[in-house]
């Protein structure tokens, strides 16, 4: 069964996958050089050929850097042939990429990005302004296109000069550089959409060959942001995460990428494969819906966030690889509100405030999942069984992955969600609970809570600011739609001379540069 | 062979007197092997179009499937209207099939042609489906004669036994049982397919993990019909008086008995090779084989139209092919008047 459901995660490509992309994170998580002591005493070497399996659906297989990317092996290889302008970092949310600085106006309104210096594509062209307009723009104009460049309009992304891109946003904005970490990969101006496959990348690696969602990637020595180690990747795409983890044990491929934990279990008996866990990887929350219906009353989702064991949600839903959550979403933000107490399981307090709510404990409720990830129907499961211990009678109902985005999700009293990569504060905050915000999963208005929200994006000064998106996560814990019980962790395996693999979660696996081979 | 079929069509009974016998002879069985074809054309068209009515059922479209979170419903129309799926269902059938005389099979939801998708997974689909086809038939013949000289005998019944277990046994656990023993236990056979720049496997061996998957429950499918075949063969009077001569066994096998059995193993051959694709999407998946079950799996999650009926298409026609050949065999052996 994981096989079908880790497939569904980039079957539901455009949405969950995509999701994972719209949130394509970062965190303080781990730092480079932590890797396990027998590593530590060697110096990086370069040399060597990767060979990383990754997951896709050969039918879903897109070269376009600014398309649709359903699959994880498409995305890998594209991040690594193109560069997008910044990057996840780990010390901040954003790094530099492409981008090597960026400064914005007084009002927070206007931002300009400055080109890395001696950037240029494969071909040896420099990479100029207007290359990187080009790219923004086209990527502006895709379908979800507002969405990944949100507040920004195509007629407001302008050349200053060479080496100087302008975007000026709708309203202050003191995240914009964030929206820069997510599909802005950037390809010559002017590239015609059928030769957009071969086009040549300024990215650590240049694509030899590709066919049907392989490829092989050679080491590009002109590279701007420092020395790549590999000589060369070879990406192979894999269906399921179970072959993946064959293929590793069996020696065929050296890394598994993002192949979960059920894979991570099988290989914790052998002593050769690295098991890396890149924490605050996916959020899976429960969603209660605070508009109208059963949950609508602050007090319900209370008694519900009481309600919920997390401590055994984490071990039994995720099988131990994650941690507990605080109903607040961006776990992995440096930000993120540490000092909120973590609440625990109350199961009179809980039973008090819907008593006090006046719940009705007669009837049954739907709890709607799909088994698009592992793990996500498993945890609805478990938590109806918890529930019930405070009287709450939950039905959990699985529907099939394309009903539930139609159906169910924004829409439905109670369901669970999840975002495939842990984002940060703002960014959850801006995406679902301003109250206008587009996937406003819970349908949660509250003014405080925006007023928070506006206060922190548009704070210049960074103190004021840590101050505001405090109070923000301060009202999320108390009253939101959300019941974060559990942060997952990504996990990939590895062969025992793989070295410095990337720690930060989600789309921060991508950037091979740094990774060598110790044989 | 050449010589007789020219004058065939412009044949006005004034040719060479030596020629007369072959039109007459052949036309009936062109005509008949027409018909046959047409029979099958039919069916393929008829498949296409419940392929196109089942997806059109399904919840959710194409457009919708491989949109992102971030898509607003007026995006998603607007794709919708870009992949052609605002039109009536019938519309489209009308067109995807209009291109097929020419080999245009459409374009998929992600926007590649249907026939670049499918140009690396099909020959390698095709490669596999046919060595498995062709281990299991001779497999199946090996142990359906071996059981047939020793009636009633020990190795009769454990070939019935083990034939039926075979059969019995799904896809994923033969594969499972295989790559445990030849893969992870000894290490003997690499786990999973790898592809090389040119689409197709890497090395040979990574074939035989898959072959052995596939072939292993057509075997025991094809060796019950050879073994029944045989048996009912064994009753016939000319296969009796063999005996009562005191011909050799084998021999009695491939001369008596195989000719009328062929009809029937022919047929199950054509079955096994539907089944051996349904086969395939299971373990071309466990494997990682970059064949056609992959992206048959894929493409329906996506409520991809065009590229699953595209799939059908021409994995329908090699069936379609196997079958008319199963068909011309039954009809040369049985005769036309069945």
């Amino acid at each position: 069964m994981g096989v079908t459901r880790r497939q569904l995660l980039w079957a539901g490509a455009g949405i969950g996958a995509a999701g994972a992309l719209a949130a394509c994170s970062s965190g303080p998580g781990g730092s480079k050089d932590t890797t396990d002591s027998a590593a530590a005493s060697q110096q990086p070497r370069s040399g060597g050929t990767l060979r990383v399996g990754a997951l896709g659906k050969a039918a879903s297989v897109t070269r376009d850097p600014h398309g649709t990317q359903g699959n994880e092996s498409d995305y890998l290889i594209l991040s690594l042939v193109y560069d997008t302008l910044a990057a996840p970092g780990d010390k901040t949310n954003t790094a530099p990429r492409l981008a090597a600085t960026w400064k914005p106006s007084e009002d927070l309104k206007t931002w300009r990005f400055t080109i890395a210096e001696g950037a240029k594509f494969h071909d040896g062209t420099p990479v100029t302004a207007d290359d990187v307009v080009w790219s923004l723009k086209r990527l502006r104009g895709t379908p979800a296109g507002a969405s990944r460049l949100p507040g920004i309009k195509p007629e407001n992304i302008t050349a200053e000069d060479a080496k100087t891109v302008v975007l000026v946003s709708d309203y202050a904005n003191a995240d914009l550089p964030l929206l820069t970490r997510l599909t802005t990969f950037v390809l010559k101006k002017d590239t015609k959409d059928d030769q957009i496959a071969g086009s040549p990348g300024t990215g650590p690696f240049k694509l030899e060959w590709f066919r049907d969602g392989n490829a092989r990637l050679v080491r590009n020595d002109g590279w701007y942001g420092g020395k790549v180690l590999l000589d060369a990747i070879e990406v192979r795409i894999f269906e399921s995460p179970q072959a993946m983890a064959n293929a590793l044990l069996g020696g065929q491929i050296d890394v598994a990428s993002n192949v979960g934990a059920v894979a991570a279990r099988t290989a914790e008996t052998r002593k050769e494969i690295q098991i890396l866990r890149r924490p605050d990887d996916m959020a899976m929350p429960i969603v209660m819906r605070t508009t109208d219906g059963p949950f609508a009353d602050a007090r319900v989702r209370e008694a519900l966030r009481l309600a919920v064991d997390r401590e055994a949600m984490v071990k039994q839903a995720l099988s131990g690889y994650g941690t507990v959550g605080n109903d607040i979403l961006g776990t992995g933000d440096p930000v993120f509100a540490k000092d909120i107490p973590q609440r625990k399981r109350d199961l009179a307090k809980a039973k008090q405030l819907l008593a006090e709510a006046g719940f009705d404990t007669s009837k049954t409720y739907d709890l709607v999942t799909t088994e698009d990830i592992a793990g996500l129907a498993e945890s609805a499961t478990l938590f109806a069984t918890q529930a019930r211990e405070i009287d709450v009678k939950i039905n959990v109902v699985k529907q099939d992955s394309k009903v539930f985005w139609d159906a169910t999700w924004l829409k439905a009293p109670l369901y669970t969600t999840y975002w495939g990569t842990n984002d940060s504060v703002v960014f959850f905050a801006s995406k679902t609970m301003v109250s206008e915000s587009g996937q406003n999963e819970a349908g949660w208005r509250e003014p405080t809570f925006d007023e928070a929200y506006r206060k922190a994006i548009g704070a210049a000064d960074p103190a004021e600011r840590t101050k505001a998106l405090h109070q923000l996560q301060e009202i999320e814990f108390a009253k939101s739609g959300y019941l974060l019980w559990g942060m997952a962790d990504g996990i990939d395996l590895a062969g025992a001379a793989v070295r410095d693999l990337p720690k930060l979660p989600g789309y921060g696996r991508v950037q091979l540069e740094k990774t060598w081979l110790a044989r | 062979m050449a010589g007789p079929l020219i004058p065939a069509s412009t044949a006005d009974g004034a040719t060479a007197p030596e020629d007369r016998s072959g039109p007459a002879r052949i036309l009936p069985g062109a005509g008949r092997a027409a018909w046959l074809v047409a029979r099958r054309l039919g069916m393929l068209a008829l498949l296409l179009a419940a392929v196109f009515a089942a997806i059109e059922v399904l919840p959710g479209d194409a457009a919708q499937a491989t949109s992102e979170r971030g898509e607003s419903a007026a995006d998603v129309a607007v794709r919708r209207a870009a992949l052609g799926l605002d039109r009536p269902v019938t519309e489209r059938f009308r067109d995807w099939m209009s291109g097929l005389p020419t080999g245009d099979l459409g374009t998929t939801a992600h926007g590649q042609p249907v026939t670049t998708v499918l140009s690396g997974p099909f020959p390698n689909t095709l490669l596999l489906g046919s060595l498995a086809l062709a281990l299991s038939i001779t497999g199946a013949l090996a142990l359906g004669s071996w059981a047939t000289l020793r009636p009633g005998g020990r190795v009769d019944r454990a070939v019935a036994a083990a034939s039926t277990a075979a059969f019995a046994l799904p896809e994923f656990v033969v594969s499972v049982a295989l790559l445990l023993v030849f893969s992870q236990w000894t290490g003997w056979l690499p786990a999973v397919t790898l592809t090389g720049p040119d689409g197709a496997p890497a090395s040979w061996d990574m074939l035989v993990l898959p072959l052995l998957a596939l072939a292993i429950p057509q075997i025991g499918w094809n060796t019950r019909i050879v073994r029944g075949a045989f048996a009912d063969q064994a009753d016939l009077p000319h296969v009796q008086a063999a005996i009562l001569d005191g011909l050799p066994r084998h021999r009695i096998l491939t001369h008596h008995m195989l000719p009328g059995a062929l009809p029937a193993i022919a047929v199950s051959t054509a079955t096994s090779a539907g089944m051996l694709v349904g086969g395939a999407v299971v373990v071309e998946t466990l494997f990682n084989y970059p064949g056609i079950g992959a992206v048959l799996a894929g493409a329906l999650t996506d409520r991809d139209t065009p590229l699953v009926a595209g799939v059908v298409a021409v994995t329908g026609a090699a069936i379609s092919t196997l079958l008319l050949l199963a068909d011309l065999i039954r009809d040369r052996i049985l005769g036309t008047h069945r």
